[in-house]
């Protein structure tokens, strides 16, 4: 295919499509047992963010008209109504439902309560039954099923609608679990998809907004549809452990290791569990490529996984696995360490500095002559690293001293009447 | 202020919000409107969302409690976190180092700049904006139409139509200014915190993080933009306030509450704070956001003990059973003051689902309150308190006179100057917006204010420059309680911890005070009563209601925090 063909693709070329007023489609949010972080998320969100979706620019998806109780004009009646004309499919447009938060039990209850409620039943629209008297609240565990038969996808937003979470944890006296749960392993959207998962407590922004563009984009025929992974989950930003792409992962490979909160080491001795949870924070960073939880020094507890939190905590504990993995990293990361530093002092000299065998710098932390076996180590390091190839080396020892080194010494500058550079002595990360 | 019900008199008609939306979590209210008087004459507040947080806290790791209760609310997760391992250092007999504790204020500063225009723009904004005055009330449109904002050199907007304008939702400027610098303050928040809005270094006795010149220099350059936006938006809801109040006096009814406020203070004076309860008093007072209670504008204590020793919680009104028949555990605190039964220190959670009934009982939230009078905490409660006690430490950049928060901004992009906030004649909605826009500005220079002392710590370096103290973990039964708070007020944490499990573990909000039911003295929540008196002022559309929605939300309530 050439590159006219594909730009002659009517899909390619967004002017002159659809009139964008009827390129709509409604995004209903649900809130059930959360805590609003996942909203706190939404509104984090930049790439895209929620008002280049609600103002229709972001190319190729359609409008959102937002329905959200956080962020909407209306309250009550006038609120509710989408919602109620979603179930009952006189909407006029095709929608997709967000919850957040998990699904309570609340089904059970053999009369009226809730443990999240939305709308009274005087509003409860066809098909959706009440739970009692026209004054009683009615049931987000209700809403959900009733709303998911006729969307075009339904979302999971954060850990507790995906997994359950927090309110699903041992103990809990609601019998929370996530939107799968509930609606069970047969249900399809009416595009066909089982619910699209994206965990994170609460997850990243980003996360959530790209793979709404991303399904977005497949019903407009732009992609194929995304790759999810076995549980839902975008494969493209929970297929890696967020150790892979973690900062401090170096320090493990070293076997050096955090021995309290506040080192700068590996933090899976006071209990990171990194290694073993698939999440993209130490990728994407927390928002706008900042931040990120082992980044900032915190140790992971699992939290975009459906067993949290009762399969990471106690939280400060280091995980069993560490044990052994910690301790093989320590045997065999402290010899590479101990090379590595080795070929660092190399490194840290210029061939300048290697030619005149001194270092200009009166910082201290650079000089120093090299010691006997690092002029071993550095012979044979040469000897492998040019094997075969070009010898720069070799090309650098020949290389003539500039003759201007030195300059204050040759204008006859005398600096020795200055003030000491060091007043203060420079405090080194260790000691602090 | 009681809600007796005036049924018979005809002109009565029960109007029901269900969801009130634009506040955070779930929130019904139930009204009765006097619909000749143009008033609403009842209002109750339904919690309608309950997640058990203290039950299912129960039997755990008391240090678990710090990253679970935080998951009990996702605008202020920070303040329940480090509510919670402030809990756990006064159990465990360990304060973290200086440098832990300045970063714990200015990531709880940096809290509040991540919230607030959140609510002063996206959920109590929109109510003055050109589409809803337009639609509500088209003569006050035509007003701001010829009323120059007075404040339009810090702001820019030379009408107040031209910021109401700017407030509307998603295409206007200020609207969209709150999301993109809240944005900023979420990186700055991210870069010590790990992630917003539940930070990942957060510890008993410290902050898990290595705070390096680059988190210093990225945090205050991030703080730094708010040195200007904070005093823009505190210009634009003073030329708010100031034009609703002035074209019409009946404004000041909307919302209008007693002047009781009551608030655990924050921010800990690095050199003060122990841990301790015994010191609880002192370093209480040592807090850069004062401890207080104030009664009918008169400041009764800022004394911690005392503070937290006067809350009782009732539930005849929420979904739970009474626990306190039997007397309670403890008849007094650690210190030996007495408690009463209907204390957090002998509250049992019960919970007892059901839907609103002939009983009495409509919320999922309890009804704190303190020497049974109902207290409003959040921004304004945080400054008037802060203001009257004039007990704040060594701040380069706030003062406390007594009648007045003054704050001197240094310059940034804005020049430099004094900005301050008067303790306000009347309490209301606007004045609680205003407030809560003043607030803005404190914790921003609060949160400047920490990050230099960072570099003051840095720079000395020694164990003050730590962030992490080491603490062993007692056996038997301890206990430990953390006062602190979030953007909307008092947060408490109650722990009884039985063989380094938890026994009991009781969780107190800013929103659970605001957001109350009515006690069985009759007395109802302060938001409840605030939306009480309120006249509806609203010349078409009168079925929006607009004026009751503005005065619940200018309480900003959580009901996530509230219920738990």
């Amino acid at each position: 295919m050439s590159y006219d063909e594909v730009a002659a693709d009517p899909l390619s070329n967004p002017v002159g499509g659809p009139d964008p007023d009827d390129n709509i489609i409604h995004l209903f949010w649900l809130q059930g047992m959360g805590c609003d972080g996942c909203t706190t998320a939404l509104l984090a969100a930049n790439r895209p963010s929620l008002e280049e979706m609600v103002l229709g620019t972001v190319p190729r998806i359609p409008r959102i008209i937002l329905h959200h109780p956080m962020l909407d004009d209306d309250s009550g009646p006038d609120f509710m109504s989408a919602y109620r004309q979603a179930v009952e499919g006189t909407l006029g447009a095709p929608y997709v439902v967000v919850l957040e938060g998990s699904i309570p039990d609340d089904q059970s209850f053999p009369g009226e309560g809730y443990f999240a409620a939305l709308g009274v039943a005087a509003d409860a629209p066809q098909g959706m039954r009440a739970t009692g008297r026209p004054d009683q609240p009615l049931r987000v565990s209700d809403w959900a099923w009733a709303m998911a038969r006729r969307a075009e996808a339904c979302f999971s937003i954060g850990t507790c609608a995906t997994w359950g979470g927090i309110p699903a944890a041992a103990g809990n006296i609601t019998g929370s679990m996530g939107f799968m749960d509930y609606l069970g392993r047969e249900y399809r959207s009416a595009r066909g998809l089982p619910v699209v998962n994206v965990p994170g407590c609460a997850p990243i922004g980003d996360n959530f907004t790209e793979t709404l563009m991303q399904v977005l984009l497949y019903f407009d025929g732009a992609v194929k549809l995304p790759e999810f992974d076995e549980l839902g989950r975008p494969e493209w930003m929970f297929a890696e452990t967020v150790h892979r792409h973690c900062m401090k992962a170096g320090y493990y490979e070293e076997g050096v290791f955090a021995h309290e909160p506040g080192d700068n080491e590996c933090l899976v001795e006071i209990g990171c569990w990194g290694p073993v949870v698939q999440c993209n924070i130490t990728e994407r960073g927390a928002i706008n490529h900042t931040g990120g939880c082992m980044i900032a020094g915190g140790a992971c507890i699992g939290c975009t996984m459906p067993g949290f939190p009762d399969k990471y905590s106690p939280f400060y504990k280091a995980p069993p696995g560490s044990a052994v993995s910690g301790t093989v990293s320590r045997i065999y990361g402290g010899g590479i360490r101990r090379l590595r530093r080795l070929s660092m002092t190399a490194g840290n000299h210029t061939p300048i500095w290697d030619r005149a065998d001194h270092i200009p710098s009166a910082w201290g932390i650079a000089a120093g002559q090299k010691t006997p076996a690092q002029k071993v180590n550095a012979y044979f390091y040469k000897k492998l690293q040019y094997k075969g190839t070009v010898n720069h080396s070799a090309r650098n020892k020949k290389q003539p001293q500039p003759g201007s080194r030195d300059i204050l010494k040759q204008k006859g500058v005398d600096m020795s009447a200055s003030v000491p550079v060091l007043g203060e002595r420079v405090v080194t990360r260790e000691e602090l | 202020m009681h809600a007796v019900s005036q049924q018979g008199a005809g002109q009565l008609r029960r109007i029901d919000f269900d969801p009130v939306a634009r506040v955070a979590g779930g929130l019904a209210l139930r009204t009765v409107v006097d619909t000749e008087r143009f008033e609403v004459v009842e209002a109750s507040m339904l919690a309608t969302m309950y997640r058990g947080y203290e039950v299912l806290l129960r039997g755990r790791d008391p240090r678990d409690a710090v990253f679970v209760s935080s998951r009990a609310c996702g605008v202020c997760g920070g303040a329940h976190a480090w509510t919670s391992a402030l809990a756990c250092e006064m159990a465990y007999g360990s304060a973290p180092p200086a440098m832990g504790i300045v970063a714990r204020n200015w990531l709880s500063a940096l809290e509040d700049l991540c919230d607030l225009p959140h609510h002063l723009f996206q959920r109590a904004g929109p109510d003055f904006s050109e589409p809803l005055v337009r639609q509500t009330s088209p003569e006050l449109w035509a007003r701001a139409q010829q009323t120059p904002a007075a404040n339009v050199a810090t702001h820019g907007y030379g009408l107040v139509s031209e910021i109401m304008t700017a407030m509307t939702p998603f295409r206007g400027g200020l609207y969209r200014r709150a999301l993109e610098l809240t944005r900023v303050a979420k990186e700055a928040y991210g870069l010590v915190g790990g992630k917003h809005p539940h930070p990942q270094t957060t510890t008993p006795a410290g902050v898990s993080a290595l705070i390096d010149p680059s988190d210093r220099n990225l945090t205050l350059l991030r703080i730094d933009k708010f040195l200007d936006y904070s005093r823009e938006v505190a210009a634009v809801w003073d030329d708010l306030a100031d034009f609703f109040l002035t074209a019409d006096p009946r404004y000041a009814d909307v919302g209008a509450g007693p002047k009781n406020f009551f608030d655990f203070g924050r921010w800990d004076d690095p050199f003060a704070y122990d841990a301790t309860f015994e010191n609880a008093p002192v370093w209480g007072e040592r807090r850069w956001s004062t401890p207080g209670v104030i009664v009918d504008g008169r400041l009764r204590t800022t004394n911690l003990h005392q503070i937290d020793g006067g809350v009782e919680e009732f539930v005849d009104r929420s979904f739970y059973e009474d626990w306190s028949a039997d007397g309670g555990v403890y008849a007094t605190d650690p210190a030996g003051n007495n408690v009463s039964a209907r204390h957090p220190w002998n509250k049992e959670t019960l919970p007892q689902p059901g839907g609103p009934n002939l009983n009495g009982q409509y919320s999922w939230s309890t009804a704190p309150r303190w020497d049974r009078l109902a207290m409003e905490t959040g921004a304004g409660a945080r400054m008037w308190i802060t203001a009257m006690a004039r007990k704040q430490p060594h701040s380069r950049f706030v003062e406390s006179t007594g009648h007045s928060l003054v704050m001197h901004m240094p310059q940034a992009a804005l020049p430099e100057a004094t900005l301050e906030w008067l303790v306000p004649e009347r309490w209301n909605a606007f004045e609680r917006n205003r407030a809560r826009a003043y607030s803005l500005v404190h914790s921003t220079l609060v949160a400047y204010e920490n990050v230099l002392i960072g570099y003051d710590l840095a720079r000395i370096g020694g164990p003050d420059a730590r962030t992490f103290t080491e603490y062993e973990i007692p056996k038997g039964g301890v206990v430990g309680v953390g006062y602190w708070g979030g953007p909307r007020g008092a947060i408490s944490h109650h722990m009884e911890i039985d063989n380094r499990v938890i026994r009991n573990y009781q969780i107190l909000a800013g929103s659970t005070f605001n957001a109350s039911p009515m006690d069985p003295f009759g007395t109802p929540g302060p938001c409840e009563a605030a939306v009480m008196g309120t006249p509806l002022l609203s010349t078409r559309q009168p079925e929006r209601y607009l004026d009751a929605m503005r005065a619940v939300r200018s309480f900003d309530p959580c009901m996530s925090c509230a219920t738990h």
